[in-house]
């Protein structure tokens, strides 16, 4: 894994910065969250060009190889500018879980695409539950002929009807698989399903013995997702937490401007100690992510209870900060053009996205030991 | 000063580790735990305290003629982490003891001579004569007044909520030595020496049903001049630095349970009592359990973010958060204990020791929330210093104290 001194994640995080400041600012993601896929070619292939895209595969496989402290920065950037793309999706979670399985030779088929963008890959993890445990799985998978098929169904897929390739995990005779399916093959059903958060793709996914590949996977499969569920959830952890800082340093400027009483807003007390309050949570959810970053890069096996409290912290942080935003705003901030109900439908959206706050308050109470 | 004295990072570690070696025993550790710096050492940690000033481990950071060997930052913390690792305390007092450093950042020459290796010994215990019955939050407010009389001060007034009086030898005292010019401009500060015959301290009882604070009553008490900080009529900025130290004191440390039956719990102390109640499996306190444990964790990590920030030679706004962070993981802390007690909180006494930890720490909570500056007062701090929002309108900064309405 390659790793960046703090000049070059400095570097890194900048040129982010200026792209995204110019193809995704307000009316950009307006414009594409309006759109039908629901992300932006143009846009998607700067990113790969700039290596974003494939900012986790390693070099062999054409990416830049780079670990979780990388990532979260980037995300901290991607949330901060509510970039619509098929990134967590196909960058990290399908890459991740591929790089887990390690398949060598569906690798070399698979990586490369998904490193230059040329292929978006996504994987069907849940049922129509949501419980991201192998409990939630509602595919199955059979055996006939020396020819995997599928049946069941899959929900809550990031981006399935973008997706050039699926990964799909089934039950099994044999216990948990992960399988590679063509998105058009026969006995697929494919449905967008209406997401709350515009600026997000969700489908849920019907099979009906769908011929499928089996993966030769080099460690349990649960394992391997919880591996890529840990790196996606740090990555949406940093998005969470670079956008609850864009909400509030938006509204502290808002605060600041503001005009009510002959004064402005942010020195009556009421308003000002909402504001220091929001301080504390989004500086405490940039600690979590970039810790749970860290941890990850250090020892992935030890990084579940730095993981699952940063799940948990940032996610309640960014709808905290979204939703107190809308109220220090006042009225112009219910209005549809106003950018302040965007980053409370991603914030609630996110906070369901892998597992509820609860979910993970769980996860991480159960790694202290109890 | 380093420079003259260069000393590589392993080199130093080995100093420690061999002096500690030599000075220190695991015996002393569990003797000394617990035992608090803050308001003032006795007996055995005195005599402790003494050797680790001597060998200049107590503020390395400081200059060699004031107990320090000019020490960076990082070699600082290679210290204090040494010490750390055998529990012995008393080095970090460079980042720990607002009085020693209220003192060598502003006392003068004489005074500093005079108390500097004292308090670093804790041979001498210091109190906060700040607050007074009109005068808390708004402690620009104060009456209490010190008047020169040649080459000392009569000071004449009250103040309250006084943490540590009557153990005290010196207060740190803000006074009024002009009441003519606005509120802020007139305030000067002094190390007032407690065991007078002008001064009365008189115990007050805490909710916590301790008396660990008091009022004093100053009725003209002498001050000698040489134990004025910075210049008269400049003890608003004096103020300043010590509240900056007391704040970032307080944001750092949190009382225990006073049971004692505490050393039977682990690490995690909910965990531990939610599974001797037998209750940890009960999916709603698991959540405030987890809850509660991620304010402690996301203020450590808060921290931590913090000392890294500042190694680079940035800040962090994380920086000045500490204190209300460490309101809120008290207070919660204490209300998950109490939950998980359930009835079991509705007594008293020592034959319910968990019950008495956490009504006590319910209650000491308030400490940190309204000790050293309220929770709303660090929210204006927060609000105008931090994120740069606007100053609330004040209607008696400009003009002569005198004229100001009394509360
Ligand atoms: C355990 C303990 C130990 C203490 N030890 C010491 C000590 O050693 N030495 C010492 O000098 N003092 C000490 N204090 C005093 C402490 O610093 C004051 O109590 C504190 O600053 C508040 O002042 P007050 O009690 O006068 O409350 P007030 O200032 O009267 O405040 C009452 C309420 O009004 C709110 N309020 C006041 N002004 C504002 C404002 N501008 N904006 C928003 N809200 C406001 C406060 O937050 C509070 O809720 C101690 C207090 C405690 C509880």
């Amino acid at each position: 894994m390659n790793s960046f001194s703090a000049d070059e994640r400095l570097a890194l995080r900048e040129s982010i910065h200026l792209l995204l400041s110019k193809q995704s600012d307000e009316r950009a993601v307006r414009a594409t969250m309006d759109t039908t896929s629901g992300y932006d070619a143009k846009l998607w292939q700067e990113l790969a060009k700039m290596g974003v895209v494939g900012l986790i595969v390693d070099e062999t496989h054409g990416g830049a190889g780079v670990g979780p402290m990388e990532l979260e920065l980037v995300m901290e950037e991607v949330g901060a500018a509510l970039l619509c793309s098929p990134f967590l999706a196909s960058g990290v979670l399908a890459a991740a879980l591929l790089d887990a399985l390690a398949d060598a030779g569906l690798n070399d088929r698979l990586l490369p695409g998904i490193a230059d963008g040329s292929c978006i890959a996504t994987a069907a993890l849940t049922g129509k539950s949501g419980r991201w445990t192998p409990d939630g799985v509602a595919v199955s998978g059979q055996e006939v002929d020396g020819e995997w098929r599928l049946s069941g169904c899959a929900s809550y897929v990031v981006h399935g009807q973008n997706a050039d390739v699926l990964l799909v995990l089934a039950s099994t005779d044999r216990g948990l698989e992960c399988f590679v399916v063509e998105p058009r093959a026969a006995g697929i059903g494919m449905a967008a399903l209406p997401t709350f958060d515009h600026t997000l793709r969700l489908a849920e996914i019907t099979f009906e013995g769908v011929k499928a590949e089996l993966i030769t996977a080099q460690i349990p499969v649960w394992d391997a997702v919880s591996r890529a569920m840990d790196l996606t959830l740090v990555a949406l952890a940093g998005e969470q937490a670079g956008a609850a800082q864009h909400c509030l340093s938006s509204t502290v400027e808002y605060a600041k401007n503001r005009i009510q009483f002959g004064r402005a807003i942010g020195s009556f007390q009421a308003v000002k100690h909402m504001a220091a309050d929001l301080l504390l949570e989004t500086e405490s959810a940039l600690s979590a992510a970039r810790n749970a970053a860290a941890r990850l890069a250090e020892d992935a096996e030890a990084a579940t209870e730095a993981v699952s409290l940063a799940a948990f912290a940032c996610a309640d942080a960014f709808v905290t900060t979204a939703a107190t935003s809308i109220q220090m705003h006042g009225g112009i901030a219910f209005t549809w053009e106003h950018p302040a109900h965007l980053y409370l439908r991603r914030a609630r959206a996110d906070a369901q996205l892998f597992g509820s706050s609860s979910f993970h308050r769980e996860r991480f109470i159960q790694a202290l030991g109890a | 000063m380093s420079s003259e004295n260069p000393i590589s990072d392993d080199a130093l570690r080995e100093e420690v580790r061999a002096w500690l070696a030599e000075h220190w025993s695991p015996e002393q550790a569990q003797a000394l735990e617990g035992k608090q710096l803050l308001w003032g050492a006795t007996g055995e940690l005195k005599n402790w305290l003494g050797k680790v000033v001597e060998a200049r481990w107590a503020v390395p950071t400081w200059p060699v003629e004031w107990f320090g060997r000019g020490s960076s930052a990082v070699q600082a913390k290679i210290i204090a982490r040494e010490f750390a690792a055998v529990r012995a305390p008393g080095a970090g007092q460079d980042r720990s003891s607002m009085w020693a450093n209220t003192l060598l950042a502003r006392g003068t020459e004489a005074l500093k001579a005079e108390l500097l290796g004292p308090i670093l010994k804790s041979e001498v215990n210091m109190c906060l004569l700040y607050s007074e019955p009109n005068a808390g939050s708004d402690l620009a407010g104060i009456r209490t007044r010190a008047d020169r009389k040649g080459d000392h001060f009569v000071v004449n007034g009250q103040k309250v909520w006084t943490s540590g009086a009557a153990n005290a030898d010196y207060g740190m005292l803000i006074a009024r030595t002009d009441w003519d010019v606005p509120k802020h401009s007139g305030i000067s500060f002094f190390f007032l020496p407690m065991k007078q015959p002008g001064i009365e301290v008189r115990p007050l009882r805490q909710i916590t049903d301790e008396s660990h604070f008091n009022e004093v009553f100053i009725t003209d008490a002498i001050v000698p001049a040489d134990n004025l900080l910075g210049d008269v009529n400049t003890g608003w900025k004096v103020l300043q630095t010590a509240l900056a130290y007391e704040r970032s004191i307080l944001g750092d440390a949190a009382r225990g349970a006073r049971s004692g039956a505490k050393e039977s719990l682990k690490e995690e102390v909910l965990i531990a009592l939610a599974r001797e109640a037998g209750v940890l499996e009960n999916p709603e306190l698991r959540q405030d359990i987890a809850q509660a444990i991620a304010y402690k964790k996301l203020n450590a990590l808060n921290n931590a973010r913090v000392k890294a920030d500042l190694q680079q030679g940035t800040t962090s706004p994380a920086m000045s958060l500490g204190k209300l962070a460490m309101s809120r993981i008290l207070h919660e802390e204490a209300r998950v204990r109490t939950a998980i007690l359930g009835a079991q909180s509705l007594f008293e006494g020592s034959d319910h020791p968990r019950a008495e930890d956490a009504n006590f720490l319910t209650f000491n909570a308030y400490f940190t929330s309204i000790g050293g500056g309220t929770d709303q007062i660090q929210r204006n701090i927060i609000g105008e210093r931090v994120l740069g929002l606007p100053k609330e309108p004040e209607i008696d900064t400009a003009i002569p104290f005198r004229d100001v309405r009394k509360g």
